[in-house]
């Protein structure tokens, strides 16, 4: 493994934001990168995937993830198991500067990394930052980037990709996570990672794990596993597993939103992943002072829950749930943006 | 008379409003569909309160001398209530600007569906501005930045706003989810104007643009008492904007003042250690011409904007034939 620093920049009264990559590749004859292959050497090697972590300081748990991979990658590494010629670049963190102070935004002018896309060498500080991280992952085969979602909740596991948009391939059900979500993209996705690498011909997703702010073992291993399993299915790695899931795809119109007729505490009565009948009682929104049922959410249509809302107060039309038809079509069209504003905002 | 625009309801015993302010002339019904109208907005970004001093100066003025309203004046001064209240630029718990959603749509959250509530309220304006202050990091010279889709239309407005210059910049996708974009593409012009600086208030920019936007009502046709003369701004495009970015972490100190004339690679100021007593780097001017926008807060990080200046020569013509459109058809509605 060789590690990379791909961009680097001093901040005020602290130590420099240095954004590093964790670099893998084997050749024909076995010599690794790291070990008898130095830097100046990756030019002979295939750019095969390289997988992007916590863009966002408070993402902690795309960045476990990462840090996982690296790791399970080194012993992959050691074991030999590596396909020869293959570069494979992990960025478990791009921002540790807010990470380190818990801010999901730059430190110093509250900008989103992830809106910077693919940057600029000579703009404002997260312009730089983007092109540095842009830079590095542009050329790939395969990128991949664990992202979150704005609102307050958590997803299923699922793969992301955005259609009509540069690259059209699709191998998603590759990772063997249960969906495989196509997403139209917004004006607002122009400026994503995703979205400049799909431009520029790399065949980009992003996953959606749980948690964000923490961390989720089960959750993160179940990614990792995800992660290798694609490689491999890809002839990245020769390290087969178990097969994963038969995924899902479908359109994100076929979504169904659930929100919240009025305000107070939130008591979801079921949880990601159940199944429900269309009439069941799947809330509750309570009088935060007097305790009684204010309104019982009930599910407008059969399917699994998606998306869970896990704000312990609401608004009146807060997503409390999206729900997953049982009797999703792949073919649906794909020509209409979805019922929420953006994944990645 | 206050309005409700939109009002969704929040945890505790509170509904998250947005309000408007409908100044009608006298003995007009307030629901009038055949009267011009001015909508003038603020307070999307929670920091930036110039707007709030201009839309006092207007609805001060108008209410000194209702006989002289002939249209219906609109006053949105907080599009992001709970921004304002808790000085946050974006949209509290989610962190979000505000000025990404629009139009907005139901089925996501109640912010969007606020924004939904505002577009549905605003449309069909005969003219709207929407008043920003830049942020807490820049100070900007009053200015209307216009999207150059929508510049044959607009620039005529905009020349009457006594602003100091007018921006016409390329079209970036990403400003499609702004509220100026989505009522511009709905027909309803809307100019976007910055000045002065976040979190402060700039009494000689506000009375500067109360005395545009009264020029404009008297345009419009919705005031028909005195207004003072305006400015000519400068009508500029991208390529005669300058700029200049920091390279080193420090404290920066302006060497120049805002809104004044510089000469190519004059020193507008410098980025000093504080603990050496050392300058890291001199940011000197890329061309003759006049600072417009000048870094207010003093921390910087290698690639904060310093300042912006416009090349001495610009003064880009307006497209010919451009002409006011300042009809209010009854099928535009309110």
């Amino acid at each position: 493994m060789l590690e990379k620093t791909v961009f680097s920049t001093p901040l005020p009264y602290r130590d420099n934001l240095e954004v590093k990559a964790f670099l893998f590749g084997m050749d024909d004859q076995g010599c690794k990168l790291g070990d008898e292959l130095g830097i100046g050497d990756i030019k002979g090697f295939e750019k095969a995937i390289c997988v992007v972590g916590g863009i966002r300081g408070d993402e902690v748990q795309q960045t476990f993830i990462c840090a996982n991979l690296v790791h399970k990658l080194r012993r992959i590494e050691e074991r030999g198991n590596l396909v020869p010629n293959k570069l494979i670049a992990v960025v478990p963190c791009v921002n540790t500067a807010s990470m380190n102070i818990r801010k999901r935004f730059w430190v110093g002018d509250n900008t989103d990394v992830n809106r910077m896309m693919p940057g600029y060498d000579k703009g404002e500080t997260t312009q730089r930052i983007a092109a540095g991280v842009f830079e590095e992952g542009q050329g790939f085969s395969y990128g991949v980037h664990l992202s979150s979602y704005y609102l307050e909740g958590n997803y299923l596991p699922h793969a992301r990709i955005m259609v009509g948009v540069g690259l059209q391939d699709n191998h998603g059900a590759d990772f063997g996570l249960p969906y495989v979500l196509r997403h139209v993209p917004g004006s607002f996705d122009t400026t994503t990672l995703h979205y400049n690498w799909r431009l520029w011909d790399t065949e980009a997703y992003t996953l959606y794990t749980m948690e964000t702010k923490t961390l989720d073992y089960e959750a993160a291993d179940l990614m990792d596993r995800a992660l290798l399993r694609f490689m491999n299915n890809r002839g990245i790695i020769d390290y087969p597993g178990h097969g994963g899931f038969l995924s899902t795809e479908f359109s994100e119109q076929a979504l169904v939103p659930v929100q919240a007729g009025c305000g107070g505490f939130f008591r979801p009565l079921v949880k990601l992943g159940d199944i429900v009948a269309g009439g069941d009682v799947i809330a509750q929104v309570m009088d935060p002072l007097r305790g009684e049922v204010k309104e019982s959410i009930t599910a407008p249509n059969g399917g699994v829950i998606f998306f869970e809302c896990r704000t312990p107060l609401v608004y009146e039309d807060t997503l409390a749930f999206q729900i997953v038809p049982r009797s999703v079509n792949k073919l649906d069209a794909d020509e209409v943006r979805g019922n929420f504003l953006d994944p990645e905002a | 008379m206050m309005h409700t625009v939109s009002s969704y309801e929040m945890g505790f015993d509170e509904h998250l409003k947005v309000v408007k302010n409908r100044i009608v002339p006298l003995g007009a019904d307030e629901d009038s569909q055949d009267l011009p109208r001015i909508c003038v907005i603020t307070g999307i970004h929670g920091d930036e309160l110039e707007g709030q001093f201009a839309c006092y100066e207007v609805a001060r003025r108008v209410g000194e001398h209702p006989e002289h309203l002939t249209g219906i004046v609109d006053i949105y001064p907080a599009l992001n209530p709970l921004g304002i209240g808790t000085i946050s630029r974006g949209i509290p718990q989610f962190d979000l600007d505000m000025n990404r959603v629009f139009p907005g749509h139901n089925g996501a959250s109640p912010y969007e569906s606020i924004a939904a509530d505002i577009i549905n309220d605003i449309k069909g304006a005969t003219i709207c501005l929407d008043i920003h202050a830049s942020n807490i990091y820049l100070r900007e010279l009053p200015q209307i930045r216009i999207n150059e889709i929508t510049a044959e239309k607009l620039v005529p407005w905009a020349m009457e706003a006594n602003v100091d210059f007018v921006w016409v910049h390329a079209n970036a996708t990403v400003l499609k989810g702004t509220l100026a974009y989505s009522l511009n593409a709905l027909d309803t012009p809307t100019l976007v104007v910055e000045m002065g600086v976040g979190m402060r208030i700039t009494e000689e920019y506000g009375l500067q643009l109360a005395d545009g936007i009264m020029n404009l009502m008297k345009i419009a046709g919705i005031w028909s008492g005195p207004v003072n003369p305006v400015r000519k701004p400068i009508v500029s495009t991208d390529g005669e904007v300058g700029f200049l970015n920091a390279d080193q972490a420090g404290l920066f100190m302006p060497a120049a003042y805002h809104d004044a004339n510089v000469r190519k690679g004059q020193v507008v100021g410098r980025i000093l250690d504080p603990a050496t007593g050392s300058c890291l780097q001199e940011m000197r001017s890329p061309s003759d011409g006049l600072l417009f926008t000048l870094r207010e807060y003093p921390i910087v990080y290698p690639g904060s904007l310093i300042a912006r200046v416009l090349s001495k020569n610009s003064q880009a013509p307006i497209a010919d034939g451009a002409t006011f459109d300042n009809s209010c058809s009854p099928e535009e509605g309110r």
